[in-house]
């Protein structure tokens, strides 16, 4: 009885305590204006954002749209001398365009600022991989983790890669579950043979940027790297043919139509039930159990990245951070904080996000609504925050190097070929950009 | 011979149906699946079998409903403000083409006057230029260099007015899309009505000119009440750019200022088609063209056939 | 000079001497103050961006820099695009496009004007129902096309698998083909409709007589209708062929230009060069690429009509020394 009485006093102090002292009461009424993508992380980040405004009293007026689109946006709007957003979503592989512009806010005066940062908000819970591989830049190589760097941005939907499977088909057909890259790209031919009309493994496969990425995808768990440490792009070595050679593989035994699947198309065969495998991010866990959109709900079990060389899955997605010329930016800092602290971060895991820390994937909450959740954790052990560099020029490597690979796939170009011509290309771009010049 | 005719007949009428089942098959394909779910639209073992439901009008629609749509947990297609923008857009372009267009069609057909050959011909080639061509230069400008300080005065009237921040540029506003569709479009106009106003009888203006109408007088009250099927082709064709463009509106518009054909590209995200949605959403945008093209393909034909007879 | 003449004319009331000189003064200032605000436009939104695009075309330029910090890097841009594989390419896609689109939009439209040239009733409506498919923005037609193209729940596919023939990859492996076919489907009414104005425009007297002559239907179409076609039909071909160079938004939605580079004509090219690989002076200089060939063809068709007009004004003047 007493004890009750206790914790009830102490627990109206702490709420009078709170209410007397609210961090954003100078913020009341404040209107943000924020860039996200139109992504499904970002769609539930819509559904909590209502949240954050009764609790604050911070409106949020949001421009949602595709990512390479918003990436445009950004371009122009970060450039000006005042700009519109308060706060962005920004690709990954923007961060080094960004932060070598000087258009992103270096964090370190907002984590110091008493008023704004929350003392519990325990920065050492954030995922590693993803805190070095979208929000930290100046470390080793200028993108990855290291001494001289320093903090430009939160990850905020990130993703790492992992395999989903169909349980119903691997039973049916009593196959193991692949744990390396020769059973699945063996399975992946196989399941088209067992099952008439069903694909093996469906992937992007677009021409541009969902080739490339495809390719990237198996490239570093086959042992295979862009550039090698003095910056020579070593793309066409025996990684990167057998990393295309995959790709060719899975795309030859994937569904109708797949090679020019983007990821939408990919995602959609998956759903459809068109394919037995998935092989890409783990943003659309939500998806494939949602009713209205997926005809496997239930039927999809998950796996980690299949081990080629080493283990090696993707980092990626995005990263929320606050322009240089933004209005409010302490208030922009206070929205950043509370999305990603460990509240936030559980709340936008509940409604079909993707969380960013360590303590939301091993929640119970969060784990007996998406029992995948355990499954994603593990992988983010091997997320490899190395496995496409973040440079300002990638964005043209990138761009040639989907266009080559989609023709191998469409145009039956000899793979070491094409991939020696990007080779040598993105050499000269290399050179134009300077890379060399200390060589 | 009687039996050859009623066999040419059938033929005849075959092609003919055969031609209007493939003019209007996809958009009433599109129709259809506009009032279906996405499960259906996949699925969809049958074409005609399903529960018409107007859930995917209600997404669409939902920054103007009144009500909010249960199967919602947003809004995040915002149809309804591209919508107002298009229009807006589309419709004082339009409006602005027209009198620009007529009045110079008018001084290039009437009068004889310094530079009016150079006028002419340069109308004529720049009716060629592509929309993409002119898409980094009108980037580069509308973002750049029109604009007005926002210390000065004027800019400064206008961030008083209507907030913002930075300095006031044309790229981002409806006058900047709404500029840059008047000057594309003026060339087409321009040589157009031309061919309509060399039609109109001299003796009519003199007439007006003796009763004392000036020069605007004879124009405005004479001359374009005369030539109002060829103002109305003309209005047509240029409404159709202006509503159906897209690759400038998109460089150039912001949030506020999005038109439908941007939504409909930006709503076919990668991450997850939702073909639903967007044929709604598409169909609403054909909705302004299809009702012109019931009620005044008369007069686009006219202009077409004007267009290409006159060369 | 430059006033019309009739302010001359003797009949006029002649209006007091001050008034009549301001009078005066309005008429020759008229035809530029009709024309002003057509230049002013133009000048400032066409003719000016123009220009300042063939000076960026010489600059190393990227989105976040103003045309004034970019740097002059001369014929560099002109040389290296015409040197990219990549360039070549989408070039040679353009032109296949417009020539295959323009060609069989050309025979299927005329064709079938020739065909359906008959007075039925309903015909207006008929029309009606065939310029539909131009009137709808090409971004719809794009998505329309795209479902119809989908490979598995798309209606072409759908067809297919119940007649129980193979499933075509459409968009992947006949990129460019099902390309076209959208915009045969979109573009093939325009021709249709001149033409059967052009045909039903013909003079009678001449199709009287070569019916008189006893003509067969195919001796008439080869020998009398196409012949006096001819010059409409010239000039919509080339008024296609400049329209043809200028899609994007279908192709945009259909392909994006892939897979590869097999559907990635010239225009989408700049508009990926310039937002997403954020090369503005490169983009530039492709539009200017893109400017000259379509330059080549424009002053084709001037050179034609004009032609054309000698040609008339030598017939009509040969009739007059005849008669």
């Amino acid at each position: 009885m007493f004890r009750t009485l206790k914790s009830a006093v102490l627990a109206t102090a702490l709420m009078a305590g709170t209410a007397i002292a609210n961090p954003y009461a100078d913020f009341e009424g404040t209107t943000l204006v924020v860039n996200f993508p139109a992504h499904p992380h970002y769609d539930a980040v819509m559904k909590i954002l209502p949240e954050f405004t009764k609790e604050t009293g911070i409106e949020v007026e949001v421009d949602q749209l595709p990512y390479l689109k918003m990436r445009e946006r950004q371009t122009l709007e970060l450039a000006q001398d005042e700009g519109e957003y308060d706060l962005i979503a920004y690709v990954v592989f923007s961060k080094a365009d960004y932060v070598y512009a000087d258009q992103l806010e270096n964090l370190a005066k907002y984590v110091m600022n008493p008023k704004l940062t929350d003392p519990n908000y325990d920065a050492d819970d954030l995922i590693d991989g993803y805190v070095y591989n979208i929000g930290f830049a100046g470390g080793n190589k200028g993108y990855l983790a290291g001494k001289t760097g320093s903090l430009f941005g939160i990850p905020y939907g990130s993703e790492t890669s992992i395999l989903g499977y169909r349980k119903d088909i691997f039973e049916k057909h009593g196959l193991a579950v692949p744990e390396t890259y020769d059973e699945m790209l063996a399975l992946a031919c196989k399941i088209p043979e067992l099952e008439p009309g069903m694909g093996g493994l469906s992937s992007r496969a677009a021409s541009g940027h969902h080739a490339a990425h495809a390719f990237l995808l198996h490239l570093a768990p086959l042992g295979g790297r862009v550039f090698d440490d003095s910056w020579n792009p070593i793309v066409n070595n025996e990684a990167g043919v057998a990393a295309a050679n995959a790709l060719k593989t899975i795309v030859d035994c994937g569904p109708e139509g797949a090679k020019n699947f983007g990821f939408g198309e990919a995602l959609g065969a998956f759903l459809n039930g068109d394919t037995a495998m998935f092989l890409d991010t783990t943003v659309v866990a939500g998806q494939i159990d949602n009713p209205d959109k997926s005809k496997v709900v239930g039927k999809v079990g998950w796996a980690l990245h299949p081990m080629g060389t080493r283990r090696g899955s993707q980092t990626g997605g995005f990263g929320i951070g606050i322009p240089s010329n933004a209005e409010n930016k302490d208030a922009a800092y206070l929205l950043m904080q509370w999305l990603t602290s460990k509240k936030g971060d559980k709340l936008v895991a509940l409604a079909g996000g993707n969380p960013s820390r360590f303590s939301t994937h091993a929640d119970a909450d969060v784990n007996a609504k998406f029992p995948h959740m355990a499954t994603f954790g593990e992988a983010l052990q091997y997320a490899d925050p190395d496995w496409r560099p973040i440079i300002p020029v990638w964005g043209k490597i990138n761009a040639d190097l989907g266009t080559t690979l989609s023709k191998v796939l469409t145009e039956d170009l000899d793979v070491k070929e094409a991939l020696d011509g990007v080779a040598e290309r993105a050499k000269g771009v290399m050179d134009e950009a300077g890379y060399y010049t200390w060589q | 011979m009687a039996q050859s005719t009623t066999k040419n007949n059938s033929a005849f009428f075959a092609v003919i149906a055969l031609m209007v089942f493939m003019a209007i098959g996809p958009v009433l394909l599109m129709l259809v699946n506009s009032f279906k779910l996405d499960v259906d639209i996949i699925s969809g073992t049958s074409g005609l079998l399903f529960l018409p439901t107007i859930q995917n009008y209600e997404t669409a629609l939902c920054d103007v409903l009144w009500y909010e749509p249960e199967h919602l947990d947003f809004c995040s297609v915002k149809f309804g403000g591209a919508f107002v923008n298009s229009l807006i857009i589309a419709l004082v372009s339009t409006t602005l083409t027209l009198v620009i267009g007529s009045m110079a069609a008018y001084a290039l057909v009437r009068f004889r006057f310094m530079g009016r050959d150079t006028v002419s011909m340069t109308t004529l080639m720049v009716r060629m230029v592509p929309p993409a061509v002119l898409l980094v230069p009108v980037f580069g400008l509308w973002n750049n260099e029109f604009c007005l300080d926002k210390e000065g005065f004027l800019g400064g009237m206008i961030r008083e007015a209507f907030g913002g921040r930075g300095d006031v540029c044309l790229a981002g506003t409806h006058s900047g899309i709404i500029l840059i569709y008047v000057a594309m479009n003026l060339p087409f106009v321009i040589w157009i009505l031309q061919s309509f106003i060399v039609q109109v009888p001299r003796s009519l203006e003199e007439a007006a000119r003796v009763d004392g109408a000036g020069p605007f007088g004879v124009f405005f009250r004479i001359v374009l009440p005369l030539i109002k099927p060829g103002l109305a082709a003309a209005a047509i064709f240029t409404f159709r750019i202006a509503w159906n463009e897209y690759l400038l509106a998109s460089a150039l518009s912001d949030r506020n200022t999005k038109t439908v054909p941007i939504l409909i590209v930006n709503n076919m995200s990668e991450f997850n088609v939702e073909w639903g949605v967007i044929m709604a959403t598409g169909m609403l945008l054909a909705i302004p063209p299809i009702i012109f093209t019931l009620f005044a393909s008369r007069q686009i034909i006219t202009g077409m056939t004007a267009g290409a007879v006159k060369g | 000079m430059t006033h019309s003449p009739d302010i001359n004319d003797p009949e006029i009331l002649k209006p007091p001497a001050r008034k009549r000189s301001w009078q005066q003064k309005m008429n020759r200032l008229s035809p530029y103050m009709f024309m002003v605000p057509a230049v002013v436009i133009m000048a400032i939104a066409l003719i000016y961006p123009l220009g300042y695009m063939i000076w960026g075309s010489f600059r190393d330029w990227n989105p976040s820099q103003s045309i004034g910090e970019a740097e002059f890097v001369g014929l560099k841009n002109y040389i290296t695009l015409w040197g990219d594989p990549n360039f070549r390419e989408s070039l040679g896609v353009t032109l296949r496009f417009a020539f295959i689109v323009v060609g069989v939009e050309m025979i299927l439209g005329v064709g079938l004007a020739l065909l359906l040239d008959r007075d039925i009733r309903g015909m207006s409506v008929l029309r009606t129902m065939f310029i539909l498919p131009m009137m709808i923005a090409p971004v719809v037609v794009g998505l329309m096309w795209r479902y119809m193209y989908h490979p598995t729940v798309g209606t072409f596919n759908r067809t297919l698998e119940s007649m129980g023939l193979p499933k075509v990859d459409w968009l992947g492996d006949h990129a460019l083909l099902s390309v076209i076919i959208a915009d045969i489907w979109q573009w093939t009414p325009f021709i249709f409709i001149l033409s059967l104005a052009a045909l039903q425009s013909l003079p009678r007297s001449a199709l009287e007589a070569a019916r008189i002559d006893g003509a067969t239907a195919w001796q008439q179409i080869w020998f009398i209708k196409l012949p006096l076609m001819l010059p409409v039909l010239i000039v919509t071909c080339l008024l296609r062929l400049i329209d043809a160079f200028k899609v994007l938004e279908v192709i945009l939605v259909l392909t994006q230009g892939g897979p590869g580079l097999s559907t990635e004509i010239l225009a989408l090219r700049i508009s990926r060069t310039a937002t997403e690989f954020r090369e503005l002076g490169v983009a530039a200089a492709m539009s200017n690429y893109l400017l000259i060939l379509l330059l080549i063809f424009t002053l084709g068709m001037f050179a034609f009509t004009r032609w054309q007009e000698i040609r008339a004004s030598r017939v009509r003047a040969a009739a007059e020394d005849a008669s």
